[in-house]
């Protein structure tokens, strides 16, 4: 038996270390502000140039955040969408239809995957933009498409383990259910074990998505560039937030642009934010439509 | 009374070890046939080969013969064109535990209908409406059809597994000890409830508790070490 004071002992030391994490998380975000708040006026973020102007596309913002938001929040589209239909689809193979020992082996595999370094990844994906520049496309660089791809190879073993473990976490009988009414296999994953697995696995997307957000390795080998204003296409190089961050901070001029950085990194945390609450809310609706509305 | 299942030559394996052991027997149209015995001797197996759901259990093996009268003709359910989603349809199954799906009431009732396809929105809401009277739970659950099964009471679930059961008019209803997580109230109620469904339905009925037995079953059979070893 555990002696009360072992367990009055436990609690204090987990309670210590959550207050140690909240606390190194609110002095991070106060740091970022205090250096930050300055920067943070419509100019660093559209420059010299009209509010309409730049959000229109009717003239092209050279000083300011606003090319770098929108390359960011093309590249976290684009990867989520390479890589959530691969992601599920794996990680339904693996819960529900692969033998043991083909699910111990792939398992086995995307747990690897899931601890290569980004950099790896960024210059593999470099690698093969070169191979198929000087083999097939002569006109493929490094672009928006090739750094979404590379991302979301990045995050699809995560995604794959999730949406695996959720659906083995569920119980047995609720595997039973389905199938004793009636449902195929397939009906029985569709409308019975995604839905009830639904909140973890878009936990996991969720993840992902701050991931992709983040992640500055991978772009700045396949695509980002310090200026290229705003995407055309998904073949065109592009601006990123973390790369703009990870340029001024290793290269500012004078201490006002530093404090663009700062500006910079308050902007990339209010996206992701709003990323995550916007998430949160489409998880919840999208529960409540599957299981509770007809 | 005519017979509408017949089991013959009978054998259950879970990992390798015997649970049954040719078992024979029959269960008539319109009347509840109960099997009786202490845990763990293959009644709920028995009822899975009914409707072949071990075959969604890992380790588990099925030998022997089961036949289902569906309509005029006996049909013998292991036959290799024979569908399971669509025996499933016809021979429903309600488990020890409540076991409501994590969605609405309304959208459990309607879940089997779903799964069939094709059924227009008012007609789904008629039977379910038809199902929930059928299973006594209409009036307690009728302004709160999009609440969570889940916060139904025990006895309040089992109705609605019944209610959700029976959306399909089965021909025959597998029942594995549908009182024995409630309480004496809500098991009396199922009690009263299988005795309307039987009208139109056959009943295989596994419990454990003779008094149940004898007050509900037509038929009734032992079961021990996976042998039939006395039948009333």
């Amino acid at each position: 038996m555990v002696s009360p004071f072992w367990d009055r002992a436990f609690r204090l030391f987990a309670w210590g270390c959550s207050l140690v994490l909240m606390g190194t998380f609110l002095i991070i975000i106060g740091f970022l502000c205090i250096k930050g708040y300055t920067a943070l006026n419509l100019r660093l973020i559209f420059g010299d140039t009209g509010f309409w102007d730049a959000v229109v596309l009717r003239r092209q913002v050279f000083d300011g955040l606003f090319p770098a938001m929108a390359g960011t929040l093309c590249l976290i589209l684009l990867s989520v969408v390479l890589a959530v239909p691969l992601g599920l689809s794996t990680g339904i193979f693996l819960a529900e239809y692969a033998s043991p020992r083909v699910k111990w082996f792939f398992s086995f595999v995307f747990d690897i995957l899931a601890g290569i370094p980004s950099i790896v990844v960024g210059l593999f994906g470099f690698s093969i933009t070169l191979f198929l520049h000087q083999s097939f496309f002569d006109r493929l660089y490094p672009c928006l498409l090739i750094s979404a791809l590379s991302l979301a190879f990045l995050v699809l073993p995560y995604m794959i383990r999730t949406t695996q473990m959720a659906l083995e976490s569920l119980p047995a009988s609720l595997r039973l259910t389905a199938p004793s009414l009636g449902a195929t296999q397939l009906q029985s994953i569709v409308y019975v074990l995604l839905p009830a697995a639904l909140s973890t696995i878009l936990s996991g997307i969720i993840l992902s998505i701050g991931r992709c957000a983040e992640d500055t390795a991978v772009i700045m080998l396949t695509g980002a560039v310090a200026t290229a204003g705003i995407p055309r296409s998904v073949f065109s190089s592009f601006e990123a937030l973390p790369f703009y961050i990870y340029y001024i901070s290793s290269q500012y001029a004078d201490h006002s642009e530093l404090i663009n950085g700062y500006g910079a990194c308050l902007v990339l945390i209010f996206i992701c934010m709003n990323l995550f609450v916007l998430s949160h809310f489409l998880k919840k609706r999208l529960s409540q439509k599957l299981l509770f509305r007809h | 009374m005519q017979p509408k299942i017949k089991i013959a030559g009978l054998d259950f394996y879970y990992n390798g070890r015997p649970v049954l052991e040719n078992i024979c027997m029959e269960a008539f149209e319109n009347t509840i046939t109960a099997v009786t015995g202490p845990s763990g001797q293959g009644k709920s197996s028995l009822l899975i080969a009914v409707n072949r759901l071990w075959e969604s259990i890992e380790g588990a093996r099925v030998k022997g013969d089961i036949q289902i009268r569906f309509g005029q003709t006996f049909q013998n359910i292991y036959d290799p064109g024979f569908r399971v989603p669509e025996l499933r349809k016809k021979v429903g199954m309600v488990f020890q535990m409540p076991n409501p799906l994590p969605m609405s009431i309304y959208k459990n009732i309607v879940f089997p209908l779903k799964l069939t396809g094709g059924h227009k929105k008012k007609d789904a809401a008629f039977r379910v409406e038809t199902a929930l009277k059928r299973s006594f739970l209409w009036e307690e659950v009728k302004d709160r059809l999009n609440e969570d099964a889940r916060s139904l009471s025990g006895g309040q679930q089992q109705r609605l597994c019944i209610a959700r059961a029976l959306i399909l008019n089965p021909e025959v209803l597998l029942l594995d000890e549908p009182t024995a997580s409630l309480d004496d109230t809500s098991g009396r109620m199922i009690e009263s409830l299988l005795l309307e469904v039987k009208k139109s339905c056959t009943l295989l009925l596994v419990s454990h508790y003779l008094d149940q037995v004898k007050r509900i079953a037509d038929k009734g059979m032992r079961l021990s070490r996976g042998q039939i070893t006395q039948a009333w």
